[in-house]
């Protein structure tokens, strides 16, 4: 049996853990190409006009998949990864979204919640769906979870090392990237890792010599605790990632600048801008917001990226002078 | 202390809350397109419409000195959950010193909750809380059933405007009010002042009947979104909204399992379309569109703020309800660029549709 994995939104942070899953059950797993204007442009046709790039995206890879003869797309319904916070709404009902977009599709969907108490969503109440519809064995399915969570937390683990989503993903050997000034990029995984919608973002800060640290390389009691600071959390927990991977970076010396990559119309990120525009402002770290949608340009990406990593080269060096000349 | 709240509706309730129980209240001016303005200027740009209408509304009843800011949280994922730390960073930022009242759910943080009620019920004895309560919610019931005649019978209104003008007066009337009796006898008056306006009955066939639904704030506030049901009425249709106060507070304050039935028989309705409850209202707008349609509703207009996450995917699963019952669904997103030109042409061309289709049984009958 054939199972599609479409190659968006969360594909960039449990692609690993799913992978194993299905193969450890004896599948074969399939992913959609990788996002391309075909894939965008069938999604901006299908898809509500209104909604963010990133699920016109994910909408485009689902057909995708349907071309490869598939017997299973796999859409899981996030829920919850902490106890009280759920995700965004459109995860919530990113099935039902699915289902109402094209018609007769109900019986090609396999899907089950998550509701998890971390990003570990390898507890095996959550895939108790999977024994009857494909037909599985409770030990089978627990000794795949097993491998799968192993699996993950490896990935994790050299995740947060500093190795980047996109070479752990597509390298057998990854590396890692310095560069002279160091920029903290706050995104979702799916924003920063589509290398089509961002307009290959990554591949512009090498050029510059621009060392990026992105939330999935923090560790997570490292956000918690900045997360403390607030008093309610956000519903979002992706979103209280990024803002506690933000408030991290506001305080610490060794990032140079904070660039904010959103999605046109992203709900969660308009809550979050408030609070990083103004406390990065208090902190004096310099500060930007990148928007992406399906019209981004390339030039344009570049063009503000350069020009906002020029002015923090400048600071910087002129900072560093002064020393000198003090000493 | 001078109280300050959201404007949604009729705001007169909440200034009676406040009022009855001592408070000074500065009751926020009905939302203009200053409020936009307001509100525009100091929000996130991609921040929905709803929380820049309120930032705006707060603004303005800040110019006018409120000090104190009375609002519900709520604990998502819709985002309107944390409107209120929101707006809090920014009009903190914006210099004004002013103090946040969020009720979040008790559940969640008892002391907090009890904090917040103990400021509201200030130097009111317990008894006064409770008979103040009672008022407010007999308010919202009566005047809930005042509107609902009036979203029916403005259809067939002879003389246009009588029923709009007789309805701000009613509210003007139940503002006065001061005790449950008074709702009462304000309630008589309203009824037989409607029953006195000058119908021109329409034959039932020719009737036609409107659901609306969608997000909360979009879907209560007229001054908003632009007078829909006002619009709807004077094109000759009965309008029925899916959201009225009196029935928020009967599912979501009280505690008592008869007083939820109706909304979890919608939410059972929409259960097909969107399995959980995904924040908003997402799910109970489908369901209700299911409900309007099973009580013969000629069409449904759906209505939400640019960019609405919950209303999105309610969205999304539209196309397929009118594709599968060959049903008359109009989407209509607002938000400061709305333009009433668009709304109306667009609502009388749905119309025509409607008529037609009823036009068409008629004669295959």
């Amino acid at each position: 049996m054939k199972i599609g994995i479409p190659k968006a939104l969360m594909y960039y942070f449990y692609y690993p853990f799913w992978k194993t899953l299905f193969e450890s059950l004896g599948f074969e797993v399939v992913t959609s190409d990788d996002t391309s204007k075909s894939i965008l442009d069938i999604g901006v046709k299908e898809a509500v006009a209104e909604i963010c790039v990133p699920m016109k995206v994910y909408t485009g890879h689902v057909l995708n998949l349907l071309d490869k003869s598939v017997d299973y797309i796999y859409i899981p319904r996030f829920v919850s990864l902490r106890k009280g916070i759920f995700m965004c709404p459109k995860f919530m009902g990113l099935p039902d979204m699915i289902k109402g977009l094209f018609d007769g599709i109900e019986n090609k969907i396999l899907t089950h919640n998550i509701v998890s108490k971390s990003t570990d969503i390898s507890e095996f109440h959550n895939y108790t769906v999977f024994i009857d519809k494909l037909g599985v064995s409770r030990k089978d399915l627990k000794n795949a979870l097993k491998k799968a969570r192993d699996k993950w937390l490896e990935f994790r683990t050299l995740n947060k090392q500093g190795y980047d989503i996109n070479e752990l993903l597509t390298s057998d050997k990854p590396k890692k990237y310095e560069g002279d000034i160091t920029i903290g990029l706050i995104g979702y995984v799916y924003n920063v890792y589509d290398r089509f919608v961002n307009m290959d973002l990554l591949n512009v800060f090498r050029k510059l010599n621009i060392k990026v640290v992105t939330f999935d390389m923090m560790e997570e009691r490292i956000i918690q605790r900045q997360l403390k600071k607030f008093k309610k959390n956000m519903f979002w927990e992706f979103t209280n990632m990024l803002l506690g991977t933000a408030y991290e970076f506001m305080e610490r010396d060794d990032i140079d600048g904070i660039i904010h990559i959103t999605a046109f119309g992203c709900g969660p990120d308009s809550i979050v801008e408030p609070f990083l525009t103004i406390d990065s402002e208090k902190h004096k770290k310099p500060f930007m917001t990148l928007r992406i949608d399906e019209q981004t340009g390339e030039s344009h990406v570049i063009t503000r990226v350069e020009a906002f990593t020029d002015l923090i080269r400048i600071k910087k060096y002129k900072a560093e002078k002064t020393v000198e000349g003090v000493i | 202390m001078k109280i300050t709240f959201p404007y949604m509706g009729s705001p007169y309730m909440y200034e009676k809350l406040f009022t009855l129980l001592g408070h000074e209240v500065i009751t926020p001016p009905k939302p203009s397109q200053k409020t936009v303005d307001y509100g525009v200027k100091y929000s996130p740009e991609f921040a929905c419409f709803p929380l820049k209408v309120i930032l705006g509304t707060y603004l303005e009843a800040l110019e006018l000195g409120a000090d104190t800011i009375v609002t519900s949280g709520g604990n998502g994922p819709c985002r309107a959950g944390y409107y209120g730390e929101a707006q809090k960073k920014i009009l903190r930022n914006m210099g004004y010193d002013v103090e946040f009242i969020i009720f979040d759910e008790p559940k969640k943080d008892i002391k907090g909750f009890m904090d917040n009620v103990m400021k509201i019920k200030g130097k009111s004895s317990w008894a006064q809380v409770i008979r103040t309560v009672k008022i407010v919610y007999d308010m919202a019931k009566s005047m809930d059933k005042i509107e609902k005649i009036v979203e029916t019978k403005r259809a067939y209104e002879c003389n246009k405007g009588e029923f709009t003008k007789a309805w701000h007066e009613i509210t003007e009337e139940y503002r006065r009010i001061e005790s449950s009796e008074d709702v009462k006898k304000v309630e008589r008056k309203a009824i037989e002042r409607l029953n006195s306006i000058k119908i021109c009955e329409v034959p039932e066939k020719e009737k036609i009947r409107i659901g609306i639904v969608g997000e909360i704030y979009v879907v209560m506030e007229p001054s908003i979104n632009g007078n829909i049901e006002e619009v709807l009425n004077a094109y000759g249709a009965e309008v029925e909204r899916s959201h009225y106060i009196s029935e928020w507070i009967d599912f979501n304050l009280i505690p008592l399992p008869s007083y939820k039935e109706k909304e979890h028989k919608i939410l059972k309705k929409g259960e097909k379309y969107i399995e959980i409850i995904i924040g908003g209202h997402a799910k109970q707008s489908v369901g209700a569109i299911i409900d309007f349609m099973e009580r013969g509703f000629d069409g449904v207009i759906h209505l939400k703020p640019f960019g609405c996450l919950p209303e999105l995917v309610s969205q999304s699963v539209i196309d397929k309800i009118m594709r599968e019952y060959d049903y008359p669904i109009l989407s209509l997103s607002i938000d400061e660029q709305m333009a009433i030109a668009n709304v109306l042409t667009r609502i009388e061309a749905f119309l025509d549709v409607i008529k037609l289709k009823k036009h068409r049984k008629k004669i295959a009958r």
